[in-house]
């Protein structure tokens, strides 16, 4: 199954964006970054499985900052997207 | 037991309160920590606490809005972020020692405008002539002391006018009187957790519209390599584990108000105040420090005796199980301006919990003791 990460600068942010995702009923977990893809140590993401291009318009709609945007598929490796 | 010191902390808390602060004890571990279950109940304590205080306050954004240990706390954060060394800060003559002190901290050059009691003419007459060259603005919404409520609306734009920044003691108003943030323009508003808005001790807010300063260097569970504290808010200024039961406790105080209607809390608490005002007032022998105004005052009512000391007056009343507070109340510059520096007061201040019972109760041992 594929895996969508959303970075976010905060546990906070992250909180607050997964809900705004939920009242769209767009599942996202919060979960922490993978240390590999974030520059300055411990950060936060939001996880999807499905609905990433969705999910990033409603979060830009409603002016939710996010960082970089990562795929995972099966062999394990995260592939930044640019949308 | 009789409890008027709601001015201090509030001791009779909703049950739904206690029961947000225990539950959260025992399932939630240290927010933003972690993203298992414990962690991530202790950041949900955490969020909520924010979205209810924006949604109370109708502050726009609750990532702006800051956990803090106590209203203390926030006011030295908010006089950190904008205090410069050798500059003028205006305050009211109603200050607490918690807006003062940090300001002689900061090396600032205080200055008040408004040193008569009820009277919002002269402190806005006052101001108006301070306000040049001023860094900074603090005023409290009511005085601790007297329940004296300022005419922080009329304040905020005066500031606004003269380019001045704001912060907004709400210690004494936060949960009782209206304090609207999308039209108060204020930088900076602090309040505790623990009084009117009837969470626990060890518990406060800071909403924040100016640029920030941290007090407290540490910790933020993210952004872990930078040496300096995030830019973004609230992680900047809360360094550190954070008291995540508080902040769920604080959360269901706010939703008590809400249920049971601030403005309804604000009828009932000045009801009590003019009801014991009128049981004692006609006393040749007490001095009583009531507005004229009833809308310019709050649910506190303070007061002192000719022929025995104010603390001996509030010992006395312990012995018969009520509790009210007596001396400077650490606002000795309040009393200064009232008059009041060298006897101190008496100070009964009520919450939504008192009834008018308790009133006549309490007044008719206050005048049997003098």
């Amino acid at each position: 199954m594929k895996q969508y990460l959303i970075l976010c600068r905060s546990v906070t942010h992250a909180q607050r964006c997964a809900r705004l995702l939920e009242g769209a009923l767009i599942r996202a977990a919060v979960t922490k970054a993978p240390r590999e893809l974030t520059s300055s140590g411990c950060g936060y993401a939001l996880l999807l499985h499905a609905k990433l291009d969705e999910a990033l318009r409603l979060l830009r709609k409603k002016e939710m900052s996010f960082g970089r945007v990562f795929e995972r598929d099966g062999d394990g490796e995260y592939r930044e997207i640019k949308p | 037991m009789i409890y008027f010191d709601s001015a201090a902390t509030s001791f009779q808390k909703p049950p739904q309160v206690l029961k947000a602060y225990t539950e959260t004890l025992r399932s939630a571990a240290s927010p933003g920590r972690g993203a298992y279950r414990l962690a991530m109940r202790a950041a949900e304590a955490m969020l909520n606490a924010r979205e209810e205080a924006a949604a109370f306050f109708r502050f726009s954004d609750p990532e702006r809005v800051v956990l803090t240990m106590n209203a203390t706390h926030a006011l030295n954060l908010a006089i950190r972020s904008l205090a410069v060394p050798g500059a003028k800060a205006v305050i009211s003559g109603f200050e607490h020692n918690s807006v003062l002190r940090p300001l002689y901290a900061c090396g600032m050059e205080i200055t008040t405008a408004g040193r008569r009691l009820f009277d919002p003419e002269e402190l806005l007459g006052t101001l108006r002539s301070e306000l040049p060259g001023a860094a900074l603005a603090v005023f409290t919404h009511v005085s601790n002391a007297f329940g004296y409520i300022l005419p922080v609306r009329e304040i905020a734009s005066l500031c606004r006018e003269y380019g001045v920044p704001l912060i907004v003691d709400a210690s004494q108003s936060a949960g009782v009187l209206e304090l609207d943030c999308s039209t108060l323009q204020a930088d900076f508003v602090a309040m505790p957790g623990h009084k009117s808005l009837l969470g626990v001790p060890g518990s406060g807010l800071l909403l924040c519209r100016g640029e920030t300063k941290p007090l407290l260097f540490g910790g933020s569970g993210s952004d872990s390599i930078d040496r300096a504290m995030p830019a973004y808010l609230p992680e900047r200024l809360e360094a550190g584990t954070q008291n995540a039961p508080a902040a769920a406790a604080l959360a269901a105080g706010i939703r008590y108000i809400r249920r049971r209607g601030r403005d309804a809390i604000e009828a009932h608490e000045r009801e009590l105040c003019l009801h014991m005002a009128e049981l004692l007032g006609g006393r040749e022998e007490l001095q009583l420090f009531v507005s004229s105004d009833a809308a310019m005052q709050s649910g506190v009512l303070s007061f002192r005796c000719r022929s025995r000391d104010c603390e001996e007056i509030a010992r006395m009343l312990s012995q018969e199980e009520i509790c009210v507070r007596s001396g400077l109340h650490c606002a000795p510059l309040a009393h200064e301006c009232a008059g009041t520096l060298e006897t101190g007061t008496v100070r009964m201040s009520f919450s939504p919990f008192n009834t008018h019972a308790e009133i006549e109760k309490a007044a008719g041992k206050l005048i049997k003791i003098i």
